[in-house]
């Protein structure tokens, strides 16, 4: 990957890379591993974007799938070595921020779906739902009804951790 | 007052520490070390199948009656596993500590190495198996007689003009040099086939990012 590309393509876009990544990550480590995963990727899919949409849309949707396609080989690679232990989304991460609402609000959205994640996260970048119902490949009335189901589920999440 | 997930969500992220990008300076070291660490647990597992195989396949020839097809299989397949066995020491030697070009290189290095030494051996072990089993086959037990003998006998009273030397046919005798030849001849392409077949992803994958890298570099 050229230094150019990385600077002009992606650290722009960093933003919403890391933000993504965090949401599938409990580890630093984890958390590196799939940044530096999307980077690659984004690199290499770079031929393929047609400008049909945004850049940042097309590093979105290939963060997303890095991001789904490597926790899926992880699931894997545990059902294979690990039979008992603690899994993944059972530990508390051990990597955090500052702000420790925003902690809490990650923590949270990790105890999601995958899907429910994605979706989350999308709404949270302030992405219209038809944007976000083009990235997930459904229709935009089924987001909204999926965003409102989440945003209960995450309050719900909330207000269990902080009482 | 209680904040919604939106505000805590755009709050968050104006702090300075939330959003900082890793370095890519490891981007590449850890997927080296992965895919050295997958091709070796492969070409492990390649040998320890190896070695089972020609067991059974030892342990099967004496049921079946060839046993000299089972013991020169197992003799070779032991050479080979050997051989290979000590190309394996040289791999684990390779540091982990190098750069990930370096390491990939050092690994690139040791392939070549490894296919080389398989390719030469490759010529040598296609022929013995299959001289192995026309042997073996030759001097299977039918009904008190060696096979082979009992073939010729039959070939004779339907051919007796036919031309023999010490006994065997010549036309037999050519062809199974003829394959024996082509097998010696194209052994190395054989083993090239089967190891893609095997490691060709791995390979694919290790290529991919050398030139990654290389392109990094420049």
């Amino acid at each position: 990957m050229s230094n150019d590309f990385y600077k002009t393509s992606i650290i722009p876009y960093s933003g919403i890379i890391i933000k993504l990544c965090r949401a599938y990550t409990n580890s630093q480590e984890d958390f590196e591993d799939y940044f530096q995963e999307v980077c690659l990727q984004i690199w290499r899919s770079k031929e393929n974007f047609r400008e049909e949409s945004e850049w940042s849309t097309w590093v979105y949707r290939i963060s997303l799938n890095v991001c789904l396609t490597l926790l899926k080989k992880k699931k894997k690679n545990r059902q294979h070595f690990v039979s008992d232990s603690i899994t993944t989304e059972e530990t508390e991460d051990n990597y955090a921020f500052s702000d420790e609402s925003l902690n809490l609000l990650y923590d949270a959205i990790r105890k999601l779906s995958e899907i429910d994640r994605a979706i989350i996260m999308l709404y949270l970048e302030e992405k219209s739902y038809q944007e976000i119902a083009d990235i997930m490949g459904t229709n935009s009335n089924n987001i909204g009804v999926r965003v409102k189901r989440i945003k209960t589920k995450l309050k719900k999440i909330l207000d269990g951790k902080i009482n | 007052m209680e904040r919604s997930i939106e505000n805590i969500w755009k709050e968050g992220f104006l702090k300075s520490d939330a959003l900082v990008a890793p370095t890519i300076n490891n981007l590449y070291t850890k997927k080296s070390i992965h895919i050295i660490d997958k091709f070796k647990r492969m070409f492990k597992i390649n040998l320890i199948a190896i070695v089972a195989f020609s067991f059974i396949f030892l342990i099967a020839s004496f049921f079946v009656g060839i046993p000299i097809t089972g013991i020169l299989f197992f003799m070779t397949l032991t050479v080979l596993v050997i051989i290979n066995k000590s190309l394996l020491k040289g791999l684990e030697k390779i540091d982990k500590g190098l750069s990930s070009y370096q390491y990939l290189k050092s690994f690139n290095q040791w392939i070549e190495k490894q296919v080389a030494i398989n390719k030469s051996f490759a010529s040598f072990m296609y022929p013995i198996i299959f001289l192995s089993m026309v042997i073996g086959f030759w001097f299977k037990d039918a009904e008190g007689i060696p096979l082979g003998k009992r073939l010729i006998s039959e070939v004779i009273k339907g051919f007796p003009d036919i031309y023999l030397i010490y006994g065997i046919p010549l036309i037999a005798i050519i062809a199974v040099v003829l394959i024996a030849s082509l097998l010696a001849i194209f052994g190395g392409k054989i083993y090239q086939w089967d190891l893609n077949l095997v490691y060709g992803r791995v390979f694919k994958k290790l290529k991919e990012l050398m030139a990654d890298i290389e392109e990094l570099k420049n």
